[in-house]
């Protein structure tokens, strides 16, 4: 493959319309406010945020559920912000999905044969019997085998579902696939059953994987690459390894603090150092200077001012925070870092 | 992978008398088939010509030769009536099938392309259900002309409008649904995600209004007859027949009694019948099939048994003591389900004990138990539970109304929805002041007011009168706090409080709970599937699978050296709980669902340690807090992967 990559995100802008309360104009509501993401063929990258911070929106642009206002995406070359919501089936067939809620992103009237063999009936010219021992062959590539051809998806546990809906996923051997929230929706023993196999069929099949999660640890276990995003900025980028064991930005530091670990006396320990704070108030719309300059600990005059451009980050990546500016200020930085290997 | 295998094993038929719903069944569906049967072979089983006048015999109450009587022409009813059912599932079919023909494609296509098209087509059906439908009928007929099959169009266009606002209402839920947007993404053209995705998901409700719409042909059918735009005489429908019946009402009443039942009874079965399809068809989850897991269906209970575990020293300030409690659920069918087994636990002033385990594991139940609000369906069988020495399951459901918020309070996993949408947050507080703790109106406000400050909302004055959804859910959770607070409480549930919430949130809501247990000094039950949750916020911590406690230990203990292997398993699946890249440690299987237990020990079908031994029931044994259910505790070394 070449360095071209395989999705190319760049400024991209979504935009939602809603009335609000009693008046009849339309508001906009911007999820997504210029982000600019790559992703080669056959790696991972992991995009992590809280609820509101745009990251699903990132995801159905991409599908092209939903229109991107401004920027553009490329896949493979192809521009397909141009294309609206309205994908070729050649295009169509390269991006698939899996969503997060298993119980409700099968339909409930259709066997797991038809889901399964759904996209080959769209996309190719199999005849019945093709397609059920692609679909028998699908299954068996997740574990589940040709005798379940037959039944509907309620018999189904959570994990098994969700093995069926990426079954279905892979039917057409896509080259990227979307993974919205895969596992949030399972227990804590089946998440890793699926993540293994998420895991497994990335390297047999060399597909891309856009990962969303809330979860940065579950992330960093299978992406390349993570981006973090906070109320539609992409507010830190770069290699898994680095994000996760030396944030740049005070917000990945944060999600990575709040995560609470599973050592209760290390876990005392970072609660006493934890500043008795009054409670963070997202403000759902920022129009100047940093987004996240209301909740961050070392904001600046110059944070309320200006919006901070992405700055190279050692190690690799990049993060839009002006601490990363002046060379000599790097006790900010073992500052970050500090807690962050605790 | 679970272990799915076919081997169903035969069920012993259960002889029982039918029940009155499936008697009514059994008598709708008579009548429909007696119906069907005489209107297909009226010819062949009519004792006389239905046409066939006779004057002389004019009239004639019931006898030997004219069950039914004669009418004023001296037909016999009972042939005409015969002829009747003929005319009326003809009819049914007609309009009914023209009103399915023209409302449901074209709702369909209202309900999923929306905007202008939805728009004027919506106002056009307004406007024809705005009029009463027979006047639409008759205008439909005067343009048409008299006669049954106009009259039977002019009903079809008339119904068409209900089944193209149910199939448009129907598509606008689905609309939104995940599958439609997997469909999307597979690349499904619009008409195909609309007739393959989500067409059949309208059958149920398209069954039901078309049993319902057959109903109201046949009654309509017979009222236009009745006043003659129906049926033309001398042809015979119950209709025609009641219009004869009206003109000879004073010389033999007892015409107008056999259409009038005929077509009550009709009508009253095609209704039922159409009660009984749309209970019958469930979607999802409704129509659980037989487990398929290799296992007894009813493990049976330590206590019957005789294994029963062994009781918790009381403790002086236990505060919530449960002793061996067992819940169970009925099932369809009649049949009950434990879902929590013999479960004693005990917590202390200021504890906080977290009741840990993943779903199906029975923590909520437990802890609906102890507020008396299973519900329906459920009921505790054994086992007491003690809030400072009173048996709350010997108490009335008056006085469980008293103990709830005064005495046990709780917090529910996702806060916006466990606040009412209709009042402010404010009134929500004070009202629970107002009604258990008597203050007055003016006092509960201000205390409401020093519990939304001490919950940590800034500007607290102004918030009160906010409404639930004007708040982000981390402060939605922080005013259902204050609210489980308000009266003070000896034990607060909090149930999965904090997994609807984003990490940074979860934190600060965690800290809440811990400061504010400082300060009100109440006992906490924590239920959560998060052990790092639980390590943050418990002082102890009781692990549940399968309706069951399989390890107790202080938060400590149980995080430096688990010692039942689920337990060991939940701490490496948790993501944070490892570092290596995959494959992650997992824990084959998933939980069984209740009355799928294994027999023996309930997790050894994915126990990597399970031996000969564990086939039989294992008792929760060891010393003082650290209990653990396993035979081979002592001898495992449990490796956690951090």
């Amino acid at each position: 493959m070449s360095d071209q990559p395989l999705l190319d995100i760049r400024e991209l802008q979504v935009t939602y319309w809603g009335r609000s309360g009693l008046s009849m104009r339309r508001q906009p509501f911007h999820a997504v406010k210029g982000a600019t993401l790559t992703l080669k063929a056959g790696e991972t990258l992991g995009l992590v945020g809280e609820s509101g911070s745009g990251k699903s929106s990132i995801a159905n642009a991409v599908l092209g559920l939903v229109p991107a206002s401004a920027g553009s995406i490329r896949f493979d070359g192809v521009d397909l912000s141009a294309m609206k919501t309205h994908y070729p089936g050649e295009v169509r067939k390269q991006i698939q999905a899996v969503f997060q809620d298993p119980f409700s992103s099968l339909n409930p009237s259709m066997t797991v044969e038809d889901i399964v063999s759904e996209p080959l009936r769209v996309h190719t010219g199999m005849n019945r019997a093709e397609r059920r021992a692609r679909a028998a062959e699908l299954l068996e590539m997740v574990s589940l085998s040709a005798e379940h051809l037959s039944r509907h998806p309620h018999q189904f546990s959570g994990g098994q579902r969700q093995r069926i809906a990426i079954a279905s996923a892979l039917a057409l051997e896509p080259k990227l696939v979307v993974l919205d929230e895969p596992v949030s929706a399972l227990d804590v023993s089946t998440q890793n059953q699926i993540i293994n196999l998420l895991y497994e069929r990335r390297d047999a099949l060399g597909i891309a994987y856009l990962l969303i999660a809330h979860d940065l640890a579950l992330v960093h276990h299978i992406s390349n690459r993570i981006a973090v995003m906070y109320l539609g900025h992409i507010v830190e980028e770069g290699p898994s390894d680095r994000v996760y064991s030396a944030p740049a930005h005070p917000y990945t530091k944060a999600l990575l603090d709040a995560v609470p670990l599973l050592d209760p006396e290390k876990q005392r320990l970072r609660r006493a150092a934890r500043k008795r704070a009054p409670p963070n108030e997202t403000p759902r719309d920022v129009s100047s200077g940093c987004p996240y300059k209301n909740r961050c600990r070392w904001a600046m005059a110059r944070c309320h001012s200006e919006a901070p451009p992405m700055f190279a980050v050692e190690g690799g990546g990049a993060a839009s925070c002006f601490l990363l500016t002046d060379p000599g200020n790097t006790a900010n930085n073992d500052k970050l870092k500090e807690s962050a290997t605790q | 992978m679970t272990a799915r295998t076919t081997t169903h094993r035969a069920r012993p038929r259960r002889l029982a008398l039918p029940s009155a719903s499936q008697v009514i069944t059994g008598a709708a569906i008579a009548v429909l088939v007696a119906l069907a049967f005489m209107a297909i072979f009226a010819d062949w089983i009519v004792p006389y010509d239905p046409l066939r006048q006779n004057l002389i015999q004019s009239l004639q109450p019931p006898s030997a030769q004219h069950w039914l009587g004669t009418d004023d022409l001296g037909r016999d009813v009972l042939s005409r009536l015969i002829y009747g059912c003929r005319i009326a599932v003809l009819a049914a079919a007609e309009a009914t099938g023209l009103a399915v023909l023209l409302g449901v494609p074209l709702g369909l296509f209202v309900g999923y392309r929306g905007g202008w098209w939805d728009w004027c087509v919506m106002r056009f059906v307004e406007a024809i259900v705005s009029i009463p439908g027979i006047m639409v009928a008759i205008v439909i007929i005067a343009i048409l002309g008299a006669g049954l099959h106009k009259a039977m169009i002019a009903l079809g266009i008339l119904y068409s409008t209900s089944f193209l606002r149910l199939a448009r209402g129907v598509v606008l839920a689905e609309r939104e649904e995940v599958y439609v947007r997997s469909a999307r993404v597979i690349g499904a053209s619009d008409g195909r995600i609309l007739l393959r995705h989500i067409f059949p998901n309208i059958a149920p409700p398209l069954i039901v209004q078309i049993t319902l719409t057959v109903g109201a042909v046949l009654l309509a059918e017979a009222g236009l007859s009745f006043i003659g735009l129906g049926v033309q005489p001398p042809d015979a429908s119950w209709g025609t027949m009641l219009n004869t019946a009206a003109s000879y009402m004073d010389l033999d009443w007892f015409l107008a009694i056999p259409p009038g039942i005929a077509i009550i009874v009709t009508v009253l079965s095609v209704n039922l019948l159409g009660d009984v399809i749309r209970d019958s068809i469930g979607r999802g989850i409704a129509i659980r099939t037989e487990p398929s897991t290799p296992s007894v269906r009813f493990a049976p209970t330590a206590r019957e048994t005789g294994q029963s575990d062994q009781a918790i020293a009381p403790g002086p300030d236990d505060v919530l003591r449960i002793d061996g409690l067992q819940v169970v659920i009925s099932q369809r069918g009649g049949s009950e389900v434990p879902v929590v087994t013999d479960l004693s636990l005990a917590i202390r002033k200021g504890e906080t004990l977290g009741l840990v385990g993943e779903s199906g594991c029975g923590k909520t139940i437990t802890g609906l138990a102890i507020t008396g609000l299973i519900g329906a369906g459920g009921r505790i069988t054994h086992g007491a539970i003690r809030l400072d020495g009173a048996d709350l399951t010997a108490l009335g459901q008056k006085q469980m109304v008293s103990v709830r918020g005064n005495e046990v309070a709780m917090v529910f996993q996702d806060p916006i929805t466990s606040l009412n949408p209709a009042f402010t947050v404010g009134d929500q507080i004070a009202e629970v002041l107002q009604a258990k703790k008597g203050l007055s109106r003016k006092d509960a406000w201000a205390r409401t007011i020093e519990l939304i400050d001490r919950v940590g909302i800034p500007r607290p004055a102004s918030r009160a009168n906010a409404y639930p959804h004007e708040l982000s859910g981390g402060m939605a959770q922080r005013i259902a706090i204050a609210r489980a607070l308000s009266c003070n409480p000896k034990l607060l549930i909090a149930d999965e409080p904090t997994t609807a919430l984003d990490v940074t949130v979860q934190q600060e809501i965690l800290d809440l709970f811990r400061d504010l247990q400082d300060e009100f000094g109440m006992a906490i039950l924590f239920v959560t599937h998060d052990l790092a949750v639980a390590a943050d916020i418990c002082d102890r911590i009781a692990v549940m699978y399968a309706g069951e406690i399989v390890e107790t230990a202080t938060v400590d203990a149980l995080f430096a050296r688990p010692r039942h292997p689920y337990t060991a398993g939940l701490l490496n699946a948790t993501p944070h709980g490892s570092d290596h890249t995959p494959p992650l440690p997992t824990i084959k299987g998933s939980v069984p669902r209740p009355g799928t237990w294994p027999a023996g020990c309930r997790f050894a079908n994915r126990c990597e340690f399970v031996e000969e031994r564990c086939l039989s029931r294992v008792p929760l044994a060891g010393k003082d807090t650290r209990l653990v259910r396993c035979v081979r505790a002592d001898e495992l070394r449990l490796e956690t992967g951090r």
